[in-house]
């Protein structure tokens, strides 16, 4: 004779707590960045975002090493500072983005899981909510941790900014241009796929938008000389005239060699940044869930 | 007692088309089936007790709040398995249902036990952790239904559940909403176009016609009682013919409705004395004898012949 028994449980009235509506837009945005990340998913899930990432953070891991083993007098300036780490980003940045924002919207609209969503306690706007944040934290992985990583690389060898508030000032730099590239390349990349339910189109909308806006930008500064203005409508190019102005730098070369004015490119980039939200609101407060 | 649902004079339109003109009705406990044509307005209407619409005029309650200004908190109540396949093709039936639990306010280790419970509870336990997208459209009713149910909520909403089913699987599904509306004690909405099912698991109807309600309240009231009475004898039809024979000889209308079954209208009082009589003169063995109730096709109809009539 022994105690054990089988319990059948089956199914229960359940009154344990119920967490409310942020609890929804938290569950929301965890579950969209797993989704994004290929997270809990099969191996082909796995193997862009492993890739996006390695593209990000090679080459810092590469420069600590170089520091590690290579004497500083050597290195001369081969080794970036963190500033100016964010150009070796800049492929693996739209890669992501343009990955990212699909795999978050896309899905919902396609296999119609929005109607279920919108009968959750979740609204139009913290569903919204709930994927920006999640699409800003996969991004911010990219725009952030690497040159974090090399910051912090550089300094546990004594290599980088010297005495503690340049590395404090630095760091904050690195922070702060970090949050912003993830800002704009959050609320450019959402926009195509807020437009359509295929994630292919969405991606290569987005790659197209970003790389497009870039050529034309460059045709008519550069070839047609319609003056250096026109740079500004160029989506690869602003976020990083953004981060040289938050690293007190002057920017990208012009047609003219006179820097882009900052007012003019916060502007550009706060505008931009602004229209493609609104554009992504308006679309996910419009779309159809149920008649 | 607050009802589950109150609706006064809801309008709605899409554009300049109109969907509920001016529809009122309650739903109270247990089982209430929302029964119309296709077009009729059903979706919409659960668009509005889910507080995805707002209704043009007139005022809708759920559970005691407006879903259109306390949509959050009235959503956290309900479950809700809409008509068209909204599942996740390339995600696990567990993982989707855990994801809804979540989203509903349940900590996901509650959320991850109930979830597999709940599966186990509408016959996929053993599959609960296949893609969705690899499931049968029957065992993609039943996720539907479980994610529906996982929270507990205290009012579901089931839009066309039973559709693309197979008898046997709309059997069973059936089956599983009489079992969530009267024994796992949730209220349930069943919007369906399909009288037979609505009458099987309903105890109560809400019947819309061209964005009206023309007729609504428990079933057991709205069949009612006819003036005709069910008599089904022992011996098939050379019974009934000699019941019919009787009873014509006593001046008693009837007619044969089967072997064995006679229709008797009761034209007067006595007739339930005569009909009596005749069947102990023949010596026949009663196997039902109890008035005849309307229908729910009937109720239907009816209703929707008056709603044509008064538009």
């Amino acid at each position: 004779m022994t105690d054990a028994r089988i319990l059948g449980t089956g199914y229960r009235v359940y009154d344990g707590p119920r967490l409310g509506p942020r609890h929804a837009v938290w569950t929301l945005t965890r579950h969209t960045f797993e989704r994004i990340m290929g997270l809990k998913r099969p191996a082909r899930y796995k193997v862009l975002p492993i890739l996006t990432l390695v593209i990000a953070y090679l080459p810092a891991v590469a420069f600590i090493g170089a520091i590690a083993l290579v004497p500083s007098r050597r290195l001369g300036s081969f080794v970036p500072d963190p500033g100016q780490y964010f150009a070796f980003v800049t492929a693996a940045l739209m890669l992501f983005a343009a990955l990212a924002a699909p795999e978050a919207l896309c899905p919902d609209k396609r296999s119609h899981f929005l109607g279920l969503y919108m009968a959750s306690p979740l609204t139009r706007t913290t569903y919204l909510l709930a994927k920006i944040g999640a699409v800003a934290s996969a991004v911010v992985l990219v725009t952030m941790g690497p040159p974090l990583l090399l910051l912090a690389g550089e300094a546990l060898q004594n290599e980088g900014p010297r005495g503690f508030s340049q590395f404090m000032n630095m760091l904050s730099q690195t922070v702060i241009a970090g949050a912003v590239l993830a800002v704009m390349f959050t609320a450019l990349s959402l926009v195509i796929p807020s437009l359509t339910d295929r994630r292919g189109f969405a991606s290569a909308g987005a790659v197209l938008v970003l790389i497009g806006s870039a050529a034309i930008s460059r045709i008519l500064a550069f070839q047609l000389r319609l003056g250096d203005g026109w740079l500004l409508i160029g989506l690869q190019r602003l976020p990083f005239e953004v981060v040289s102005r938050i690293f007190d730098r002057s920017g990208l070369g012009t047609p003219s060699g006179t820097p882009l004015p900052t007012a003019a490119v916060a502007g550009s980039a706060i505008a931009f940044t602004l229209v493609a939200g609104l554009v992504t609101w308006w679309r996910v407060v419009r779309a159809t869930v149920t008649r | 007692m607050e009802p589950v649902v109150r609706a006064e004079a809801v309008v709605k339109r899409w554009g300049a088309t109109p969907v509920l003109s001016g529809a009122s009705f309650t739903v109270g406990r247990g089982v209430t089936g929302l029964l119309g044509a296709n077009g009729a307005g059903k979706t919409t209407l659960l668009g509005l007790l889910l507080g995805l619409h707002r209704p043009d005029s007139g005022t809708v309650r759920v559970l005691g709040g407006d879903p259109w200004t306390s949509g959050p908190d009235v959503r956290t109540r309900i479950g809700y398995a809409p008509e068209y396949d909204a599942l996740p093709p390339d995600v696990g039936a567990a993982d989707v249902v855990r994801h809804i639990a979540e989203l509903h306010g349940l900590p996901r280790r509650e959320a991850t036990g109930r979830a597999s419970d709940t599966l186990w509870e509408v016959g996929l336990g053993e599959e609960r952790f296949r893609p969705v997208g690899t499931m049968s459209t029957g065992q993609r009713q039943r996720v539907k239904l479980a994610q529906a149910i996982v929270h507990d909520p205290d009012l579901v909403l089931l839009d066309e559940p039973t559709n693309g089913l197979d008898p046997a699987q709309r059997e069973g599904m059936l089956e599983l909403i009489r079992h969530v509306g009267h024994e796992l004690g949730m209220d349930v909405i069943l919007s369906s176009h399909l009288l037979e099912e609505v009458e099987r698991v309903s105890d109560a109807v809400v019947i819309l016609d061209a964005g009206v309600v023309v007729a609504g309240g428990e079933l057991r009231e709205l069949r009612g009682g006819t003036d005709e009475l069910v008599v089904e004898v022992d011996g098939g039809e050379e019974q009934s013919n000699r019941l019919l024979a009787g009873l014509a000889a006593v001046g008693v209308g009837a007619h044969g409705i089967g072997p064995g079954r006679v229709l008797v209208t009761l034209a007067g009082p006595d007739v339930l004395d005569l009909v009596r009589d005749v069947l102990a003169d023949a010596g026949m063995g009663v196997r039902r004898l109890q008035p005849r109730t309307a229908s729910l096709e009937e109720i239907y109809l009816e209703a929707a012949d008056r709603g044509v009539a008064a538009r």
